[in-house]
């Protein structure tokens, strides 16, 4: 029951231009544009259909459009006549568009066959056409103008019926009502006609201006033990020009009436109304009435009786561009026409620029009052000639979408750690982390950077950089020291750099084997020297599964083609660079690893400096590092003096280290494939 | 609701379009294609289908014009029968039975009434071109018994058959060797291409023949990709012929353009070519038609082209090589891999389109929406390439979500997977990549499910994979201190020992997931995902799982591919029920309690409806269809209905489509015949008027006078008109610029008949046309009286006194407007 709210085209606002929804399903949109062209667009895929300019389109534009009811019920036999309500499917191709024009000619366009179908010139009107209606049943259509008259049409042989006077002044707009026997229309009043006869059955006092629209909104009366004469007690809408309000009337069985029922006040002029008939007493009307500022009302009132005061809108609906930037706040973007779905639950809008609508369906189970849709419709702007032909939609894929591949978390479901008390520790040490400042780390990272200078040899050493890079998360200073391709030099890193760094490093080589393959390719070298290196370390961790699950995981599928071969070869490598490791260091010069903190007891210093390293080696981690290099700030101070006493004597360290990591690298074929599989 | 109207099956999504040849109108404005058992009229300009032309009762396998009055259209059938049609009202004329089944059907004007059909007479392999003399009569249904031999053993493709100008001869081409008959020597002249086995030789097969229509020149396509040009060939020693080679493949189609200056051939790279010239060097090209070209044509008019396809479309393309409009049905190209799925936004059914498209189907208006590029690749059309497939989409939260997998398998162990997740984008009212995962499993994903629970600010996802885990993925906010971004994420990894998950499924508000483990059925929690039970009937692989909506939420149905339906209890951890049933689809109805299962035997497909909740079924209805069925799914209506009759109440709130082995998708319906009819007979609402201009005024009288003359000659009914009526015509005809008039020698005729007949001239301003349309109307429709008798009154109402309503036979009706048509044809041109 779509009807085309466009009495009064004004070329320069988008709303108000001739549209209209096709019947029934609301398979298609037609939109009649100020340049005189119309235009049929898709309600489903928001595609332009077809377009039709009639050869007197600019000096004759259109005013006025209604399509024609699709013509199925028209053959049915009587006693078939409940199944009006059925929907018909796919048989209701609805085609038949009737325009009406300034200069006073109907055209018929047919929409199946996209051409003109017939042209109603001959004894019609001489003036502008107002408003078209057709009639449900017997093909006519009836069509009003400045020319003050009505004009009966008879479709077939395209032909007046009848044309009689309909007001004094121009006739504005036209109803038809349900049954089909009444024709409301409205002039300086508005009057009900009994279509047979052609006689006024009853006036009523409209509006001030011309009243761009008319409607029915009930089909039975609100009354249902009368008997029912097909017209009496049915109420109907009216909205005029430059009338911010809606007047619903009624016609009673006394002759005089008045004033209207009661009204509905929207923000502007209405330009297109749509509503779903109540069919019962109990069903509320739902009315969809947009404006000319380009936003939507929603009523839903039970119609009885009257009521005084102006009722106002249930829910309001706009639509608005996303503010882009800083500038560009939300513009609004007007509303042209809505349309009620068949299931009355949705609603489809039209919205945007008159040549290149969009067309959406909008679900109203909302309660609140006022809905705000934020679309952004810059895209629909380019021309779409290629989709329109081929009906290929491209979706976007842009490079913000996340791109899992296997080893990546996220990708498989994340090893979380088995019991949850070191989930609790993690937390902790996660607020701990947090709580550290930028000072206090520049802080830590002044005092090594002291410490650097105090030993030259060592600044610009890998291991030293790695750590501080990993510390501090330096992005470049990690890049200057793992993209180096040396591998003795990542060896000899690898061998010298703090155990508690290991972690760390593993995280960082997983975060990096995530990236560029090329990249990659470097990684692997790190990654392979720190894993022989430092597998005895890690093999101590408890907390180990969780903390390197993810490059478990991404080295699980990275090695996936060969599975089995490349964990004999691990293991094989695993196996021969430890054995000649531990034949090569008992040649080299250990690694040194200053400690960090010296604890002196009263016993020998031997056993302080192995109780250091089983505590680093324990549960050493970034955080709690940091934390005692916190706590130690005043006792490093104190310890300074001494711990520079106590360099001299690393030398003599040097070589009980040695033996200490050799112990540890002979112990690790013990623990080598309870290592491996955990990584398997 | 009728009680007596009874369910039946019906057709709908746009059945094959690309049988046979497209055929155009004459004045192009119309296409023809056969489909099915009818034959569709479509509009070129608009796309629409005006009209279908139902009668036939079998499948339609050929139609062409008439070539004696272009206004109808004739058709064959494999019913035996032969149809006349007036397609611009879409009634059938007449029906002339042959008795033989008929394969294809030609036509040409030099052969006065008789048609060519191909038809098999003895031994089922052995084609023959016959031609039918068609008996003038003037009964509806006719028998043409008068059947000619012109050649035998033919290729039943109406592709290997042409006529050549004038009629004068008949190609055929079969196998290796093209043999020509000429009517008029009574003689059949054969030319053998080697056929060797030998490499170069081994594809010179024919594939299509096509003639010039201008001169004695035949084109042949073959299987190599070449295009053969015979020449001379009514010599059996001089012929030549001249070679053409641009295509790679078998070239599927050749036509001539209407002056014969230009060849179109296409085959599978789908790119049309235009040989002009008939010269190798000057080609056009038309890339990118999407699937393999599998007919061309080219309308009476020469201004328009079309090329059928395989994946079910018309393309219609101008002179100037440029796509104008598509008539696009069902894309039908590929395997359905990824079932019926139901768009909860547009309420489209989804299901695989265009190779690594997924199409959208509006059931609504029976049209395609449109084609949504999922795998973004160009398709590079070419037989023996494995291209990426769609295999899975699933919808997700109201449509918020899209999740869609792709595969692609080389060798056996070479298998890509990539399940891309998309999100629609309501500010832009389109689908945005959120996230791609590659390799989600590690082999075939089997099935892919969201959990609709109510509560949609957690979407989940659930993926089960042949290698043997399913993996339940979230939304989680993937935000860093950069973006603002949600991705997915795998949040659990579920295996069931070592067995390949199957199916999966939520119940109804989420709380529970079931993933079939081959013959296995375990229950997990969807909150903490852990395994709440199992179910297994050890009565093979479970084929469908499904849990009970509503009130029928604790129970789960499973149906194994050894013919078991079974019906577990989930609160009592127990079977409730099982029946004996080889289930092929099983649907649970979203509105309702109901679950439709479809299930195969030996004659046929059958359908049940039944309710988890009691063994018996609500509704049965045996033999569907012949064919298998693959997939189905309940469509949530719109607006309900309100069948009161108890067997069909649970079509009530959703309609059932299935689609079949051979991809024709199909529903039920309980509407009767006669009202599918009415899109043909609804179009007669109003008769067509057009504008006068100014030549109207000149030709439209001119016309008229004629009319009037045979109107004369029949009533003998004569009204004088002033003599200087057709002065001002004249006037405005000198008066009119000269670049908008027709051509001079045109006009000229009719203008001096014009001068010459004035004195036999009438009042009569227009046709009794609607009258005969009444008529006409009448005699097809008798339930139409009440809409008649209005009529009658609507004309006695607008006459004035000045129009007097002939009544004219039927025939005389025909010829006259067959005049006027020949008239309008040039005024519209203009």
């Amino acid at each position: 029951m779509a009807a085309g709210g466009g009495g009064v085209a004004d070329s320069l606002s988008p709303a108000g231009v001739p549209c209209a929804f096709s019947p029934h399903s609301q398979a298609y949109f037609a939109l009649a544009s100020a340049d005189g062209h119309l235009r049929v667009w898709e309600t489903a895929s928001n595609r332009l259909h077809q377009e039709y300019v009639p050869s007197a389109h600019l000096s004759g534009t259109c005013t006025c459009l209604a399509w024609a009811p699709a013509r199925l019920q028209a053959k049915e036999s009587p006693q078939r006549k409940k199944r009006k309500s059925e929907p018909i499917g796919t048989s209701n191709q609805t085609d038949l568009l009737a325009l009406g024009t300034a200069v006073g000619s109907i055209l018929l366009y047919s929409t199946v066959k996209g051409e003109l179908h017939s042209k109603l010139i001959s004894g019609g009107h001489d003036n502008k056409v107002n408003c078209i209606q057709w009639h449900q049943e017997n093909g006519c259509l009836y069509s009003c103008s400045d020319d003050k008259h009505i004009v009966e049409w008879n479709t077939q042989t395209c032909r007046v019926k009848c044309k009689w006077k309909g007001d004094n002044s121009s006739v504005s707009s036209l109803c038809i009502s349900p049954d089909g026997k009444m024709l409301l229309s409205a002039g300086r009043t508005i009057k009900l006609w009994v279509l047979e006869t052609k006689e006024v059955y009853r006036h009523f006092t409209g509006h001030a201006t011309p009243v761009s629209s008319l409607m029915f909104t009930t089909i039975r009366p609100p009354n249902e033990n009368q008997p029912f004469d097909g017209i009496t007690g049915l109420y109907f809408l009216s909205g005029a020009v430059h009338d911010r309000l809606l007047n619903v009337w009624q016609v009673r069985s006394e002759n005089k009436e008045k004033n209207a029922v009661m009204s509905f006040t929207v923000t502007d002029e209405p330009v297109y109304i749509d509503l779903t008939l109540s069919e019962n007493r109990e069903e509320p009307v739902k009315l969809a009435v947009v404006c000319r500022d380009g936003q939507v009302h929603l009523f839903e009132h039970i119609l009885n009786g009257y009521c005084k005061k102006p009722l106002t809108s249930n829910c309001t609906i706009q639509i608005v561009t996303p503010g882009k930037g800083k500038k560009s706040t939300p513009k609004p973007i007007p509303i042209l026409a809505a349309g009620f779905c068949s299931d009355k639950m949705s609603l489809l809008l039209v919205y945007g620029n008159w040549f290149q609508p969009t067309i959406e369906r909008v679900a109203l189970n909302s309660k609140e009052p006022h809905m705000c849709l934020v679309r952004d419709i810059s895209n629909c702007w380019a021309p779409k000639v290629e989709t329109a032909v081929t009906k290929v939609r491209t979706p976007v894929m842009n490079s913000e979408a996340k791109v899992l591949v296997p080893g990546i978390p996220g990708h498989h479901a994340a090893i979380k750690p088995t019991p949850p008390q070191t989930e609790k520790v993690e937390s902790k040490r996660k607020l701990g982390g947090n709580e550290l400042s930028i000072e206090e780390r520049l802080g830590t990272l002044d005092i090594d950077s002291k410490k650097e200078k105090d030993d030259l040899p060592q600044t610009n050493s890998f291991p030293v950089l790695l750590a501080q890079g990993l510390e501090s998360n330096d992005f470049e200073m990690l890049n200057k020291v793992l993209q180096t391709r040396n591998l003795n030099l990542i060896k000899r890193t690898v061998l010298r750099m703090p155990l508690h760094a290991v972690i760390p490093l593993l995280q960082e080589l997983t975060k990096r084997l995530q990236g560029h393959p090329n990249s990659a390719v470097l990684m692997v070298q790190w990654l392979k020297c720190v894993l022989t290196v430092h597998a005895s370390y890690l093999s101590t961790l408890p907390d180990l599964v969780p903390q390197l699950g993810t490059l478990y995981q991404l080295m699980e599928s990275r090695v996936k083609t060969f599975q089995k071969l490349s964990h004999l070869h691990g293991k094989l490598i695993l196996l021969i660079t430890q054995v000649t490791a531990s034949e090569k260091t008992k040649g080299m010069t250990c690694p040194e690893q200053k400690a960090k903190l010296v604890y002196e007891e009263e016993s020998s210093e031997e056993e302080s400096d192995d109780e250091i390293d089983k505590d680093s080696d324990d549960n050493w981690d970034e955080d709690e590092e940091e934390e005692e290099s916190e706590k130690d700030e005043d006792i490093d101070e104190e310890n300074e003096e001494e711990v520079e006493d106590t360099e001299e004597k690393d030398d003599e360290n040097g070589e009980d280290r040695d033996v200490a990591s050799e112990k540890e690298l002979n112990g690790d074929s013990d623990l080598d494939p309870e290592n491996e599989s955990e990584e398997e | 609701m009728v009680e007596e109207e009874s369910l039946r099956v019906v057709h709908c999504g746009g059945s094959e379009l690309n049988f046979r040849r497209a055929v155009f109108s004459a004045d192009s404005k119309y296409i023809f294609c056969v489909s099915g058992d009818f034959v569709k009229v479509y509009s070129t300009a608009t796309e629409e289908c005006v009209h279908i032309l139902q009668g036939h009762r079998n499948l339609v396998t050929g139609i062409h014009l008439n070539p004696n009055n272009h206004l109808q259209l004739y058709s064959c059938s494999f019913d035996g029968t032969i149809k006349l049609w007036d397609y611009i009202d879409g009634i059938l004329i007449k029906t002339f039975v042959v008795g033989h089944k008929l394969h294809a059907l030609f036509t040409h004007a030099h052969a006065e009434d008789s048609v060519f059909v191909i038809i098999n007479k003895e031994t089922p392999d052995i084609f023959q071109l016959v031609s039918v003399k068609l008996p003038k009569s003037s009964s509806q249904e006719i028998e043409a018994e008068e059947i000619s031999f012109v050649l035998d053993y033919v290729n039943q493709s109406p592709k290997c058959i042409a006529f050549g100008h004038e009629g004068e001869y008949v190609a055929a081409v079969r196998d290796f060797y093209l043999s020509v008959y000429f009517f008029k020597k009574k003689k059949t002249s054969r030319f053998i291409l080697s056929s060797s086995r030998s490499k170069k030789h081994a594809k010179n097969n024919f594939t299509c023949i096509a003639c010039h229509p201008k001169e004695d020149c035949i084109a042949t396509g073959h299987k190599d990709g070449k295009i053969r040009l015979w020449r001379n060939f009514d010599d059996d020693k001089k012929y030549t012929y001249t070679c053409l080679h641009w295509h790679h493949d078998m070239v599927m189609d050749l036509a001539f353009s209407v002056t014969g200056s230009s060849l179109l051939s296409g085959g599978r790279e789908s790119v049309l070519v235009e040989w002009r010239d008939a010269t190798e060097k000057n080609k056009e090209f038309l890339p990118r038609l999407g699937a393999t070209i599998e007919h061309i044509s080219v309308s009476p008019a020469g201004d328009l082209f079309c090329t059928s396809h395989s994946d079910n479309k018309i393309i219609v393309i101008q002179r100037n090589l440029e796509a104008s409009a598509v008539i696009q049905g069902l894309v039908k190209d590929s395997n359905i891999f990824t079932g019926l799925v139901i768009d909860p936004r547009t309420k489209a059914l989804v299901l695989n389109g265009k190779p690594g498209h997924l199409q959208f189907y509006s059931l609504q208006s029976d049209k395609q929406l449109y084609n949504l590029d999922i795998v973004q690749q160009e398709y590079i059309n070419d037989h023996g390439l494995i291209q990426i497939e769609l295999t899975k989409a699933a919808f997700g939260c109201y449509g918020n979500w899209l999740a869609t997998v792709e595969q692609r398998q080389e060798k056996e162990t070479e298998l890509e997977l990539q399940m891309k997740l998309w999100t629609y984008n309501k500010k832009t009212q389109g689908f945005v990549l959120n996230t791609k995962i590659s390799m989600p499993h590690e082999d075939h994903i089997t099935a892919l499910c969201f959990g609709n629970a109510e509560k949609s600010e957690n979407p989940t996802l659930v993926t089960a994979s042949k290698d043997g885990h399913f993996k339940v993925w979230i939304l989680t906010d993937d935000s860093d201190i950069y973006k603002q971004a949600v991705g997915w994420t795998c949040d659990f990894v579920g295996s069931y020992h070592k067995y390949q998950a199957t199916n999966c499924c939520f119940s109804e508000d989420g709380s529970l997931l079931a993933v079939s483990f081959e013959e296995i059925v375990t229950i997990w929690d969807s909150e903490t995902w852990e395994l709440k039970c199992t179910f297994c009937q050890r009565a093979g692989k479970i084929r469908n799982l499904c849990f009970g909506r509503l009130t029928c939420s604790k129970y789960l149905l499973g149906a194994t591919e050894n013919g078991i339906l079974c019906c577990w209890n989930l609160l009592s951890c127990a079977l409730e029920w099982s029946a004996k049933l080889n289930i092929r689809v099983m649907e649970p109805d979203p509105n309702s309690e109901n679950v439709a299962a479809v299930s195969q035997s030996s004659v046929g497909s059958d359908l049940f409806v039944f309710k988890p909740s009691e063994p018996r079924p609500l509704y049965i209805q045996k033999n569907i269809c012949r064919e298998e069925v693959q997939w189905g799914v309940f469509v949530p209506r719109d607006v309900p209905e309100s069948f009161t009759s108890e067997a069909y109440q649970w079509l009530n709130r959703s309609q059932f489509y299935f689609l079949t082995k051979s991809q024709s998708l199909l529903t039920f319906s309980t509407k009767s015949p006669e009202e599918k009819l009415t899109p043909t007979s609804k179009q007669l609402l109003a008769e067509e008027s057009l504008p006068t201009t100014p030549f109207y005024f000149i030709l439209g009288k001119h016309r008229q006078q004629q009319d009037e003359k045979l109107n004369k000659a029949l009533e003998d009914e004569l009204i004088q008109l002033p003599l200087t009526e057709n002065i001002p015509a004249i006037s405005e005809l000198l008066h009119t610029p000269a670049h908008v008039l027709p051509s001079a020698s045109y006009l000229c005729s009719m203008f001096v008949n014009s001068l010459l007949l004035s004195k036999e001239t009438k009042s009569a301003e227009e046709l009794p046309d609607d009258i005969d349309m009444e008529e006409e109307k009448e005699s097809e429709d008798s339930d139409e009286e009440n809409d008649f008798t209005e009529k009658v009154q609507d004309t006695d109402n607008t006459d004035l006194g000045e129009d007097i309503i002939h009544q004219l036979s039927k025939s005389e009706e025909k010829e006259l407007r067959k005049f006027r048509k020949v008239d309008y044809s040039w005024i519209t041109a203009l």
